[in-house]
């Protein structure tokens, strides 16, 4: 059955393309265009689930085993190349490997390829340096890309339905959903393509699709100026992603996985402060990562593009696209594994964009924009994972987050929904009474984040927190999982706080200007002079669908009196109800946050960890259902050399790093130990494993408890504390209120020495090129006044002075021919026609005279 | 009026050439051949083409085209009679030309005199040597 995951991303596309060329101009309804953008990806998330399944359990399944779609002839050749030279890659193979290939090679080509290679191959007898690069669209099904289909599809057909609610009305309907529908095959082709220039192309695309979708309003200079700033600064990101593809290809002649992952493997580890080849190009992909999964240089552009439609958010900007890097990061493990030095770069940066995103969490008050800064963060817990050398729990994480925080975005937006696009969290609380469904699917996903233990959030989370504190594969491990466990703890408390202010508390959309201060986004459209929409502020969210003019805000009585027209475009929105009582969204949109909290309360359950065993009675419970066992076959083992051993929980190598070092460490498998280990000391001082893991689970439990219990005192029990505490905490409220400044840092860094440069370059251009060209234009001009002057006085004077002489010598003659006289011409007629008939008659005329003379004579 | 001539030239002659002569030339006026037709009318063009070269009056020198014109009619009617004598045959085809041309002479006629007077409204004189329009 799986080899019809072509139609996966097909399906997304076509849906797209009927929506996108069609939808406009044959008018079609909301539900059509809804019927068609759902039921594509519906049909996507179905061949998904059907071909995972005979993947992974069915008769012929191929599990672990990648399965292209090349094999049953479903692929095209998409970039017929020719030879490439291989410089590296071959030579660190051995020798007899790279021959046998070569000649594997030879024999499969056809007699003309044959005529036109036969040198290179024979010739290179003993190294071949040339190979054949010959890249095909085909897609892979592989445990990793298995997994990113159905999340991918799955919380997508959720984020569809759900928009189907939320964007009821919009005039741009179609619009939205061509840009989501090509998202999908963006997407899907970004996670199953089995080389790397396909994950390009869908690289590519979904920023492409991001900028299109995060400026869907794009008449709102806030979500243009987002959707332009998180595509230049995703450009930095491909660059160096780009640059990785080409070295790629340089060192191994391919861009297909399989053949540049078994190339790899045979390439030597490279320690730490070795700057190889392989850390070359991890650093060229991580750099791509950064750009795509908002890592702490390049985060900048993901709380912007909450100016995106919040489905938009949900979909692109918390559960899929931004976990490409991860991806990315997670497909190419063998590269970073084999550079230390990127392990820990990459270590380090998920740290620290772990505790700054989360930092910054704390003191955002708009809806959204905690949310953004909680994705980053949770990114950079991933890329913790992967730094560390557990890419599988990265992707576990990956998973869990995509559902947990789609939930809580799609609770964001059906907050926003009812309460008639207002995003300030502070005009908000109380809002558990009015969206029953919300809240309690929204609570699910709070606890699911915190790291709550039966919620999805904690597995994932304890997982990375035990991970790197027992890291074998870099040093710092101590220093990565205190810095985790203060960010999660911060996790707990914005989460909390954010609970708190929307659902809990008083109801303060009932006050009048509630809010109080406006939103530095309002501010700032009131100081570009702009209007500022009253009570939604343009910047950070969703297009107002009110008057303007028109009071939205929390209002008295008699202001809603005087509020008779409604300009909404939704007709159930703010006539049933007087003032702007919240209301809970339609089915449309409860439906998947009830599908969606239902996965993250039990998803986690798919990664139980070894510290269970007790109960589950083996390191990994269920078999292939368990992600690590899942996952393994494509993760490289630095112990092992190759990759790890596909039945998971009972092959000995599948266990050997990523649950237990300590076993690692017995098996004599010489991990890289550097330092102090903080799983290591624990373990010498309790004696037990079992116990250090339990150790862990409680430290990180309690940490989320602390920050759950924060959260509660600051904004529950006692809610003058908060600003207390901003006042005491003065400049580390504003660092953190105001985003460390990294924006302000980057328009004086980068956009204004940019724009000096480019005045610069302006400049140039302005005084040196034009100069020289308008140089050129004076001589060229003073030539031709030389060259004029010469031909006005020599050659024209020439020509006047002869022309002059004749005509002034006969024009006297022929003049007085012209007398005007009728008579003189017709004299003239005569004395021709004479000379005529003299001439004709000439010669008897002559005879005659003649004669005459004679007779006289 | 030519007839009334003879008796008094051919006595005349008679006088100074003879008698042999003088019936061969009485024979030859009473019985012209063409090229007494052919000199009489080339006479009557040129005295036309005279009278338009140097006249200065408007009139005369349509007077003078008539002249001109009857000097060909003269000539399509001796022909005529020539080609009758040597019995040709269509020798009534000059004949019946000379009447075109009288129509045409008397068309035109009327038009140059309707330009004449318009002419002179315009110019206040008929003298041709005042009228030099065609210079310009």
């Amino acid at each position: 059955m799986y080899k019809y995951i072509w139609l996966v991303p097909l399906l997304p596309l076509l849906g797209a393309a009927i929506n996108g060329l069609l939808g406009r101009k044959l008018r079609f309804s909301e539900t059509v265009i809804g019927g068609i953008a759902v039921g594509s990806v519906a049909l996507a998330f179905l061949i998904s689930v059907v071909a995972v399944y005979s993947y992974g359990f069915g008769s012929h399944a191929q599990w672990p085993n990648p399965y292209l779609t090349s094999q049953d002839g479903f692929s095209f050749n998409w970039i017929p190349g020719g030879a490439v030279s291989i410089n590296q890659g071959l030579h660190e193979r051995s020798a007899v490997e790279a021959q046998k290939q070569a000649a594997e090679r030879f024999a499969a080509m056809t007699p003309e390829e044959r005529a036109q290679y036969q040198g290179v191959f024979v010739a290179g007898n003993t190294s071949p340096r040339y190979a054949l690069l010959n890249i095909e669209w085909s897609y892979q099904l592989d445990p990793l890309s298995s997994i990113f289909m159905l999340v991918v599809t799955g919380v997508g057909l959720c984020i569809f339905i759900f928009a189907t609610g939320y964007m009821h009305g919009e005039t741009g309907f179609y619009r939205f959903f061509a840009y989501m529908g090509l998202f999908m095959f963006a997407m899907l082709v970004l996670v199953m393509g089995s080389n790397f220039l396909m994950m390009f192309v869908g690289w590519e695309g979904v920023g492409l699709c991001s900028y299109l979708l995060i400026g869907y309003y794009f008449d709102r200079q806030e979500a243009a100026n987002a959707s332009r700033k998180a595509f230049i600064t995703n450009r930095v990101g491909d660059f160096g992603f780009a640059l990785a593809i080409f070295g790629i290809i340089a060192v191994f002649g391919s861009a297909q996985y399989t053949e540049v992952f078994d190339q790899a493997r045979a390439f030597p580890r490279e320690p730490l402060g070795q700057w190889g080849v392989l850390s070359w190009i991890a650093l060229g992909l991580f750099i791509g990562a950064c750009g795509k999964s908002a890592q702490l240089p390049l985060h900048v552009w993901l709380p912007d593009a909450m100016a995106g439609p919040t489905p938009v958010s949900a979909l692109i900007h918390a559960a899929t696209m931004v976990t490409a890097g991860l991806y990315m990061v997670t497909r190419t493990n063998v590269i970073f594994q084999h550079s230390q030095t990127m392990l820990l770069v990459v270590a380090l940066v998920g740290a620290a964009t772990a505790i700054f995103a989360a930092t910054i969490g704390i003191t955002q008050n708009d809806i959204k924009k905690v949310l953004a800064y909680s994705t980053v963060s949770q990114l950079g817990f991933m890329f913790m994972a992967c730094g560390v050398g557990a890419f599988v729990i990265a992707i576990f994480h990956v998973m869990t987050h995509a559902f947990f925080k789609a939930l809580m975005f799609l609770g964001a937006g059906s907050v926003i929904h009812g309460m008639h696009h207002e995003q300030d969290m502070r005009r908000m609380g109380g809002l558990k009474k009015y969206m029953p469904y919300t809240y309690w699917t929204f609570f699910a996903g709070w606890l699911a984040i915190c790291g709550i233990i039966p919620f999805s959030g904690f597995w994932s989370k304890d997982e990375i927190l035990w991970n790197a504190a027992s890291t074998t594969q870099i040093p710092l491990g101590w220093l990565i999982w205190l810095v985790g466990t203060i960010a999660a703890i911060c996790t707990a408390f914005y989460m909390t706080r954010l609970m708190a202010m929307t659902f809990w508390g008083r109801e303060r959309f009932l006050e009048a200007h509630a809010g109080g201060e406006a939103d530095e986004a309002h501010a700032s459209a009131y100081d570009k002079g702009l209007a500022p929409h009253d009570a939604v502020h343009p910047a950070a969210g969703d297009r107002p669908r009110h008057q303007p003019g028109e009071h939205v805000g929390p209002v008295h009585e008699d202001v809603a009196h005087h509020v008779t027209t409604h300009g909404h475009a939704d007709e159930d929105h703010g006539h049933h109800h007087g003032a702007h009582i919240p209301h809970e969204s339609p089915p449309s949109m409860w439906v998947p946050l009830v599908v969606l909290a239902i996965l993250a309360t039990i998803g986690g359950f798919v990664g139980v960890g070894p510290a269970f065993n007790f109960i589950t009675g083996a390191e990994h419970p269920g078999g292939r259902l368990n992600i690590v066992n899942w996952l393994n076959p494509i993760i490289w083992d630095p112990a092992t050399g190759d990759f790890k051993h596909a039945e998971g929980g009972h092959g000995e190598a599948a266990e050997s790093h990523e649950s237990a070092p300590v076993a690692a460490s017995e098996h004599g498998s010489a991990p890289i130990s550097h330092g102090f280990n903080l799983a290591h000391a624990v373990d010498n001082v309790v004696h037990s494993h079992l116990l250090t893991e339990w150790i862990f689970i409680i430290i990180s439990l309690i940490a989320a408890g602390i920050g759950i219990l924060l959260g509660f005192l600051f904004y529950v029990w006692r809610p003058a504390l908060p600003n207390i505490w901003a006042q005491r905490l003065r400049p580390l409220y504003h660092a953190s209120y105001n985003k460390y400044w990294v924006d302000e840092f980057y328009g004086w860094a980068i956009t204004r020495r940019t724009m000096d440069a480019a005045r610069a370059v302006f400049t140039f251009d302005f005084k040196i090129v034009d100069g020289i060209v308008n140089g050129l234009a004076t001589v060229s001009r003073g030539f031709s006044r030389v060259v004029g002057g010469v031909d006005k006085y020599f050659v024209d004077g020439l020509v006047n002075t002869i022309g002059a002489f004749i005509v002034r010598l006969m024009s006297p003659l022929l003049r007085a021919a012209q007398t005007g006289l009728t008579q003189n011409y017709a004299l003239v007629m005569v004395l021709g026609l004479m000379i005529a008939v003299a001439a004709f008659f000439a010669r008897d005329i002559a005879t005659a005279l003649r004669n005459m003379f004679a007779a006289i004579m | 009026m030519l007839n009334s001539f003879i008796p008094i030239l051919a006595f005349l002659f008679q006088e100074v050439v003879g008698n042999d002569r003088l019936a061969q030339m009485k024979h030859a006026a009473t019985h012209p051949d063409l090229s007494k037709f052919l000199v009489i009318g080339a006479l009557l063009f040129i005295i036309g083409v005279a009278g338009v070269l140097t006249r200065r009056n408007i009139i005369v020198i349509f007077m003078s085209i008539e002249l001109i014109l009857n000097a060909a009619n003269l000539n399509f009617v001796a022909f005529s009679r020539y080609l009758q004598e040597t019995g040709s045959v269509n020798a009534l085809a000059g004949q019946i030309f000379t009447v075109f041309v009288i129509v045409v002479a008397a068309a035109e006629a009327a038009i140059g005199l309707g330009i004449v007077i318009a002419l002179y409204r315009n110019k206040e004189t008929i003298w041709v040597d005042e009228i030099d329009l065609l210079k310009w």
